[in-house]
């Protein structure tokens, strides 16, 4: 298979040759090596980023003209009140989604974790079906099901007693409502994660703690909690990426809203004002300006994340 | 080591031949080209007579999404894509076009010089440049009405015959103390919404919209104020079903008959038929409060990158002639925009089954030839939204009708960021 | 916690608790899974029925044989057969190129030693944290000066690169190959592409599959770049091809849900075939993340 022929001693002028060639070329072959998956990035990721920061100093109509106005798009922003909502929306939905998601695979985790348990693959297949589900698929299914009128939610909600919600309209009640459809995407895959490392722990660590009389619960709270540690701060830090991005569900949740997600902008996300300004208003230099912004937040986010995760990782119970 | 300089050589190729494709894509003889509508306009039905009329003419029809969607596909395209041949726009979509006509054809090269007398030339008005370059042709305009359902109106004990029901609402305020009699009488809702069903119809109505006549921006003047609390003031009556226009909701309700009225566009009709079939026969249609008016309509425009203009000149030149929309008219309910049609005897005798039998014809063109005609600009679309929006909000509780004026004024302010 | 003295009878109690599944077990995790697979089934109940019965209440929640009519509808108002092509083949060659693209610069990056890796490398993993949102306006004005627009490489090229593949890839490559195999090969006179080839790659292939598996799966039910860039009904991908039966009010909910339905049910096929791959996938993962 690996001959050593190719390096034979005896022909020697041109073996030389040939091995500077080799040489040379096993010089450059790392490069080779990255280079196809270099320059697509160049192109398609990094510059696109750079390019962001260069358009938004300016008004920028890709059908019309491009006029240099200086921080103009940025002081504007500042004083934006659709932006600061938006801002707002993609917060408050993000905690709506990921605390109950977290919380919810946790416990599944911990309940998959059982040594036991039969159907176990059945049960791991089963939570991760929503994963393979489109977005657009699943918000559609769910904004027909929350509907004000003729939702199977707010039917269950009226056999209880309660008043019909009009979630769409609502700030808490849009939020509530896309908070579901990522939770219900999301929990079955965050609860592999944590199976996954609640499986690395030691039966023994659980042995003890039931041997010192720990029951199931105080079982989870003192030796699966912390031994999932890391893993958490993993998610809580791919879900805060993620849940900057969000914008399938505000979009198609209520389509007669438009771009808006609704009359009151009560669930347009950032990324969502994002693409009104630019592919819908066709204010390129304003749009880019709101990804500056969304950038200098994940930047801030992650230098939090990053220092919340060492601690958590280094700090033991 | 070689493998690796194939493999990427190979990818070198397959993205250098995408790129090549990328500028072609699609025939370009000259009996070929593309025409981008929106959805529940059917123009399927126009081209449909155009390609039994010239059998070796192929026309490529996608029906893009919404009007403003389709607006937004257009610029994309514009700004760096393939192009169709023919788009149709939307008349609030028209003006940001306007802004730069350089984008377009201008039609008069064609010949829309010759036949630009025969539209309205209000409508006219809003597709030619300052300097006269021609960018559209009318396909309709968006005569209002109003649309009820008979069956529910004789349930209430209200009158069921079109003449009356009309005289029964002369004024807004009418139709409002109409609203408030069906719903004491039912204790169900009157009017589907009141920001589409009122707001759009009542500021079409007027001689000044956004616009001063001078052209400049003027949004928060008094005939658009005064359609503004018409609208508070119906939904404080308690009239409003608060199903927005176009919503699942929307067409839900239509078909479950949970509201009695729509105010109807013209080009409305098709879309309540295809929407609600079930009620078919129980709807009429009567004049509208308020006097005459026009909501919408559309334009056909060629972009100027388009492959084959001259196919897409000779469609509109033939399917936008006074005949072609009179056709349009008596298959599909848009009204035309050409005036010599409307003493036409085919237009002015045309009913509909689904709407009782309602002369459609007649009661639309009326609601269009004594119209005063306002300027169209270019932040036309956004205000409209804005102050759409903030009605809505209304409806659903989320700002208090007190303030709504002042909500509205600032949310524009911020979507035309000036 | 104290450790007090145990007697003999709750240590068994306990011992037993700890062994056997509790029921209350067996009854969430089944509420879990219906919870997860009910507005599938809900979906394929709308799907199935007429508009009517889709807004019915109480819920009408067994199935029509409606199916064939809005399925027939949805094919004649988007060219759906087109998008679902389309779809596989943007998702096809994205997972593939991806996974090929990423091994090659993974394997450089984990075993290779040349000037600039590590910044090379940083750059990339930095970029990972930014979502690809927030540059889409250049993104689309590149595209567009290619001349792109609306055309399917709009959507696969940009979707061939990707930072947590080449971490991913990396991350593999790092572990499972052992810089001793390496050393000997080279002593043997392998050159680089043969170690890559003959050793690295058969080692991480099932890493690669799973790579492309994930990729497969985001690249199916990406929606926001295909949404700016393909615009012609031909060239949509079906989570556009949805968005357009969804905007077409016309017809009604029942048409949007059946083109969901259709969508989603060769990711459901998929899944049948390899969730099993996918679940191993993420619990993999969750050791090396």
């Amino acid at each position: 298979m690996l001959s050593p022929a190719a390096a034979a001693p005896h022909l020697r002028t041109p073996g030389r040759r040939r091995r500077v060639q080799q040489s040379v070329r096993e010089r450059l072959a790392p490069y080779a090596y990255i280079s196809p998956f270099f320059v697509l990035f160049l192109i398609f990721g990094l510059f696109p980023l750079l390019f962001t920061f260069y358009i938004s100093l300016f008004d920028w109509n890709p059908i019309g003209e491009h006029r240099f106005v200086g921080l103009e798009n940025f002081t504007e922003l500042v004083h934006d009140p659709r932006f600061w909502g938006a801002l707002r929306n993609t917060f408050s939905i993000w905690v709506l989604s990921t605390v109950p998601q977290l919380l919810l695979a946790l416990g599944l985790a911990h309940l998959l974790n059982h040594a036991r348990l039969r159907l176990a693959t059945l049960f791991r297949m089963s939570v991760l079906v929503p994963y393979v589900t489109s977005v657009a698929a699943t918000t559609i299914v769910f904004a027909q099901l929350f509907d004000r009128d003729y939702g199977m939610i707010n039917w269950f909600l009226e056999l209880l007693g309660f008043e019909h919600i009009d979630f769409t309209a609502s700030l808490f009640g849009s939020h509530i409502m896309i908070a579901t459809m990522i939770a219900w995407r999301w929990t079955g895959y965050n609860t592999l994660l944590y199976l996954a490392s609640l499986q690395a722990v030691p039966r023994e660590l659980y042995e003890a703690a039931a041997a010192d009389g720990a029951n199931g619960w105080k079982q989870f709270l003192h030796v699966s909690i912390p031994s999932l540690r890391p893993i958490i701060a993993f998610t809580v830090v791919t879900s805060t990426i993620g849940g900057l991005q969000v914008f399938t569900e505000p979009l198609l949740v209520n389509p007669v809203g438009g771009l808006t997600c609704g009359a009151a902008r009560q669930c347009q996300t950032v990324t969502l004002y994002l693409y009104e300004q630019s592919f819908g208003q066709f204010h390129f230099g304003y749009g880019a300006a709101v990804g500056v912004a969304l950038f200098v937040i994940v930047v801030a986010f992650s230098a939090f994340n990053y220092l919340l995760a060492t601690r958590i990782r280094t700090e033991r119970p | 080591m070689k493998r690796l300089l194939t493999t990427a050589a190979i990818f070198a190729t397959v993205a250098l031949t995408a790129a090549g494709c990328g500028g072609s894509g699609g025939k370009s003889d000259s009996k070929t080209f593309e025409f981008w509508s929106f959805t529940n306009i059917n123009q399927k039905g126009d081209v449909d007579v155009y390609t039994k009329a010239h059998p070796d003419v192929h026309v490529k029809l996608t029906e893009v999404g919404s009007t403003t969607e389709t607006a937004q596909a257009l610029t994309t395209a514009l700004a760096g894509g393939k192009v169709p041949d023919l788009v149709l726009i939307q008349a609030d979509d028209l003006p940001k076009f306007m802004q730069s006509p350089d984008n377009f054809v201008d039609l008069t090269t064609m010949g829309a010089g010759d036949i630009k007398g025969n539209y309205l030339d209000w409508v006219m008005a809003q597709s030619t440049t300052q300097d006269n370059k021609i960018i559209g042709v009318p396909t309709d305009v968006g005569g209002l009405a109003v649309a009820y359902r008979t069956d529910l109106f004789k349930a209430a004990g209200l009158p069921t015959d079109r003449e009356e029901v009309a005289k029964l609402w002369p004024t807004w305020d009418d139709f409002i103390n109409v609203g408030k009699t069906y719903v004491q009488k039912t204790g169900k809702p009157f009017v589907d919404n009141t920001p589409t069903s009122v707001f759009f119809q009542a500021v079409n109505q007027g001689s000044e919209r956004y616009y001063s006549a001078d052209r400049k921006l003027d949004y928060g003047n008094a005939q658009v104020k005064a359609a503004f609390d018409l609208t508070l003031k119906a939904f404080s009556a308690g009239i409003s079903a608060k199903q927005g226009s176009f919503s699942t909701g929307w067409t839900a309700a239509m078909k479950k008959g949970d509201y009695a009225v729509v105010c109807s566009p013209s080009w409305m009709l098709s879309q309540m038929k295809t929407n609600a079939p079930e009620t078919n026969g129980k709807w009429d249609i009567a004049t509208i409060p308020g006097g005459s008016g026009n909501w919408g309509g559309s334009f056909l425009a060629i972009p100027k990158r388009a492959k084959n203009p001259k196919a897409a000149w000779n469609y509109i030149s033939e399917m936008q002639s006074p005949k072609g929309q009179l056709d349009h008219f008596l298959m599909q309910g848009s009204l035309p925009t050409t005036p010599s049609v409307y003493t036409d005897p085919q237009l002015v005798g045309r009913t509909d089954p689904f709407f009782s039998n309602a002369p459609i014809g007649k009661i639309y063109t009326q609601s269009v030839l004594g119209i005063k005609p306002f300027y169209f600009g270019p932040q036309d679309g956004p205000i409209g939204t804005e102050f759409l929006n903030t009605l809505t909000s209304v409806e659903q509780g989320k700002v208090e009708p007190a303030k709504a004026w002042d909500t509205a004024l600032t949310n524009v302010k911020n979507a035309i960021r000036g | 916690m104290k450790p007090g003295p145990a007697t003999p009878a709750p240590t068994r109690g306990r011992r037993r608790h700890a062994n056997r599944v509790p029921l209350a077990s067996y009854v969430l995790l089944t509420l879990m899974g219906l919870i997860s697979v009910f507005p599938l089934y809900w979906m394929f109940v709308v799907a199935t029925t007429d508009s009517a019965t889709a807004t019915s209440l109480p819920p009408h929640l067994t199935p029509g044989g409606n199916f064939l009519h809005l399925a027939k509808l949805v094919f004649t108002i988007v060219p759906f057969v087109q998008s679902l092509l389309n779809s596989l083949i943007v998702a096809t060659t994205i997972a593939v190129g991806q996974a090929v693209l990423c091994a090659l610069a993974g394997f450089a990056f984990a075993k290779l030693s040349f000037p600039g890796r590590n910044t090379l490398f940083l750059i990339v993993v930095l970029t990972m944290t930014v979502p690809a949102q927030l540059a889409v306006v250049p993104q689309y004005l590149i595209i567009s000066q290619f001349n792109w627009v609306d055309t399917l490489q709009a959507v696969i090229v940009p979707g061939l690169v990707s930072a947590f593949g080449i971490f991913w890839m990396r991350q593999h490559i790092g572990s499972s190959i052992d810089d001793e195999l390496m050393h000997a090969a080279r002593v043997d006179g392998a050159t680089t592409w043969q170690i890559f080839w003959r050793i690295a790659f058969p080692l991480v292939r099932p890493a690669a599959f799973v790579l492309g598996l994930f990729t497969f799966v985001y690249a199916w039910n990406d929606f926001l770049w295909p949404f700016i860039v393909l615009k012609s009904p031909e060239n949509y991908t079906v989570q556009i091809a949805i968005k357009a039966l969804q905007q077409n009010r016309d017809i009604d909910l029942g048409l949007a849900m059946s083109g969901s339905f259709l969508a989603t049910i060769p990711l459901l096929v998929l899944f049948v075939f390899v969730g099993r791959r996918l679940v191993q996938g993420i619990m993999e993962g969750a050791f090396k993340g």
